[in-house]
């Protein structure tokens, strides 16, 4: 007690350093907070990025395949078989061979599978909850907890 | 001194501390007006969009994986009013590319209607077009001062589908179109509209990237795979086009079906449309019935209708193929005299002589010895008078007077029983001649053969509409047809198969009255006999080459089984038996 009484700016030391140690925690949250959110708000933008990727490339994707359909048409088939000395075949000219074992397949699947698609089940939280949100969750959590 | 300082010092302190408590209570303060929730509700109202996903139309493929109908990107070009630069530089570019009126375009842009910031110059742009407008967009951007906006800044492109048809008018009766507005008319994309166009979802996406975008999963619409073999459909439309030019019809149709299972393998007809087109639907049919008429266009068939006659007798044993008569060339029906296609007696002929002579006094004699009640029992079994069900939209019933009617009469007893005084479709014909080549069983005709949606196949079964007759009625038949064909040397026949079948020539009835001279030519067929794998029905409208089905089907029967056989490899009669021997 004597030394603070012959030293006060020791207290008023303690005062600034706690005051101090405030701003810094604050500080550090701050930053904790604008880092999370930032990268939130890129991860969003990503998002978005990629599904107007993604809509562009099926457009695309459609467009070729149309494209190839086109080109592949029966009439146009037909042109370029007989540009190129064939002809239709005959029912005469046909050989048939018998083998054993073999049997026409039909095909089960004539389409490509699906594109996955993002949906809420598949985005982690961590992608679209802010720090804020992320507290608001666990208190209300603990406080279900505790009821 | 230091107590000055120190005075001073709390003064500021005292001073900096309120200012600070006041900047706090205020915050406290507008935080919580009423203002401030009115401001967060506004806020709040332009947080979230309520945006509609439309799913891309499904496709429709044939049966071997060829695409029929699918989708292509074409352009809305519009003109973002707040930033136009230069109007002239948008007009003039879109008048050259896009082929838009000048004066048109300049107008739009400025003297648009009050309130708008947008004003859509151009919608289903070609994507060339679109294309060559945005790198001309970016060209006098670059050329543009540093800083200074491009002579196109405020040109805006907006992409989406469109329907495409890439076989243009193969089989278009069949798949028919989609307009502007994606709704489908006709065939397959009307009847089946809804599941191609899928279910659109309605969202609230956030506007504030910091909520990541929770993409809602839109389905596209469900893609549909047909019964149709596009290369066997191209030929039958190739042989039709053949064959009008041949024998001088005004039209004609065409349909190939699985008697075993129903499924089409091909339906063609005249006129077709090319479906990227589709705006000459007005110059090219005078009415619906026409996209279609092999299932919209009921028409007397004519003899083709004995065979069901003669089902009719051998099922109800009114006859059995032995069974004689004596032919004298006419017989009296409800007091109407009936006579054959040419007026002469053919004296004592067996069940088979009838159908291969195809004499109408035999048939007459078979429907009045069944009786009205029997044999329009077995009509009504056969399906006349009744839709088909054909999963394509715009199907006609036809017509089967029956006793009781107001329009029937005793001599439709006997008109009838050879295909006068009813009417119907090909595909109806077909289906009610499907049981005689179908070991009894009548099918029920479709044309999707498999829905694929979100990844997953789902094959169409075949559908069966009861066995109006017995296996051995029908096999019987068959072999019956099959000895008629052979014996009078028909057209129809094809070298190493055996077929089944039977003409039509009806005269067309004219202001109540039959026209001698104009006909509708059919013909029905099957084949091979021992193991139906396919059923052909040919109608050709007014042949002016012959008036007899004879001379002007039966030939074009012949000329796509062949092709038939070839496009579905049916291996000769000879050789298939040895290989099912082995």
């Amino acid at each position: 007690m004597h030394a603070y009484k012959i030293a006060p700016w020791r207290v008023q030391r303690q005062w600034v350093g706690s005051a101090l140690l405030a701003v810094v925690a604050l500080a550090m949250i701050a930053t904790l907070y604008l880092d999370v959110t930032s990268q939130a708000a890129i991860a969003g933008r990503e998002i978005q990025e990629l599904t107007a990727s993604i809509s562009a490339s099926q457009q695309v994707s459609a467009d070729l395949q149309t494209q190839l359909a086109a080109i592949t048409s029966a009439r146009v088939m037909e042109e370029r078989a007989l540009a190129l000395g064939f002809r239709p075949m005959e029912t005469g000219e046909a050989e048939y061979l018998a083998v054993p074992g073999y049997s026409v397949l039909e095909p089960d699947i004539l389409s490509s599978a699906p594109l996955l698609h993002l949906s809420v089940l598949t985005i982690p939280p961590e992608y679209n909850e802010s720090l804020l949100e992320w507290v608001d969750k666990k208190i209300a959590n603990s406080a279900r907890g505790i009821q | 001194m230091r107590q000055q300082y120190a005075r001073r010092t709390q003064v500021l302190t005292a001073v900096m501390g309120f200012i600070a408590l006041a900047i706090i209570v205020q915050m406290t303060r507008i935080q919580n007006s009423p203002e401030a929730a009115i401001f967060r509700q506004q806020a709040s109202n332009y947080a979230y969009e309520l945006r509609t996903f439309y799913p891309d139309r499904g496709e429709i493929y044939d049966r071997n994986g060829h695409l029929l109908a699918g989708n292509k990107s074409v352009y809305e070009i519009g003109v973002d009013l707040n930033i136009v630069k230069d109007p002239h530089a948008i007009a003039s570019a879109v008048s050259v590319e896009v082929g838009m009126d000048y004066a048109q375009v300049i107008g739009a842009i400025q003297n648009p209607s009050a309130d708008i910031s947008y004003v859509v110059l151009a919608d289903f742009v070609d994507v060339q077009q679109a294309l060559r407008l945005q790198e001309l967009k970016k060209l006098l951007q670059s050329q543009a001062q540093e800083g200074a906006l491009g002579g196109l800044t405020g040109l805006e492109f907006k992409s989406h589908p469109q329907r495409s048809y890439p076989e243009d008018a193969l089989g278009s009766n069949i798949i028919g179109f989609v307009s502007r507005e994606g709704r489908g008319y006709f065939g397959i994309e009307e009847k089946y509209d809804t599941l191609l166009a899928g279910n659109p979802v309605q969202a609230l996406v956030p506007t504030d990237p910091n909520k990541a975008f929770e993409i809602p999963r839109v389905l596209n619409g469900t893609t549909l795979v047909l019964t149709i073999n596009r290369d066997l459909q191209a030929s039958a439309e190739k042989i039709l086009d053949e064959s009008l030019q041949t024998y001088g019809a005004e039209n004609g149709t065409i349909v190939v079906m699985d008697p075993r299972n129903g499924e089409l393998l091909a339906m063609a007809v005249t006129p077709r449309m090319d479906l990227n087109q589709f705006w000459n639907y007005g110059s090219i049919y005078n009415n619906a019935s026409e996209f279609n008429p092999a299932i919209s266009m009921p028409y007397e068939p004519g003899s083709v209708t004995k065979i069901l006659t003669m089902a009719a007798a051998l099922d109800s044993g009114t006859a059995s193929p032995g069974t004689t008569y004596l032919d004298t060339g006419s017989i009296l029906v409800g007091g109407a005299l009936i006579q054959n296609w040419d007026e002469a007696p053919w004296g004592v002929q067996d069940m088979t002589g009838c159908l291969q002579h195809s004499l109408n006094v035999c048939m007459a004699t078979l429907s009045t010895q069944m009786g009205a009640e029997t044999f329009y029992g077995y009509m009504d079994n056969f399906g006349f008078g009744h839709l088909t069900g054909i999963d394509l939209a715009g199907e006609a019933a036809g017509r089967l007077k029956i006793p009781g009617d107001t329009d029937w009469y005793p001599v439709d007893l006997g008109t009838n029983s050879f295909g006068q005084g009813v009417s119907a479709t090909p595909i109806q014909i077909m289906m009610a001649a499907s049981p005689i080549a179908n070991h009894g069983r009548t099918v029920t005709p479709h044309a999707l053969y498999a829905m694929v949606r979100d990844g997953r196949q789902y094959d169409v079964p075949a559908q069966f509409a009861g066995s109006p007759i017995s296996t051995q009625t029908a096999e019987t038949l068959s072999g019956m047809l099959a000895v008629s064909l052979e014996s009078e040397g028909s057209m129809a026949l094809v070298p190493g198969y055996r077929i089944a079948g039977k003409t039509g020539t009806a005269q067309i009835p004219v202001n109540g009255f039959y026209d001698s001279t104009k006909t509708n030519a059919s013909f029905i067929g099957w084949g091979p006999v021992d193991d139906p794998q396919f059923m052909i029905y040919i109608w050709l409208e007014r042949p002016s080459a012959s008036i007899w089905g004879s001379e002007t089907a039966a030939p074009v029967f012949a000329e796509i089984a062949e092709k038939t056989v070839i496009l579905l490899d049916i291996p000769p009669d000879s050789i298939r038996q040895q290989l099912v021997a082995k």
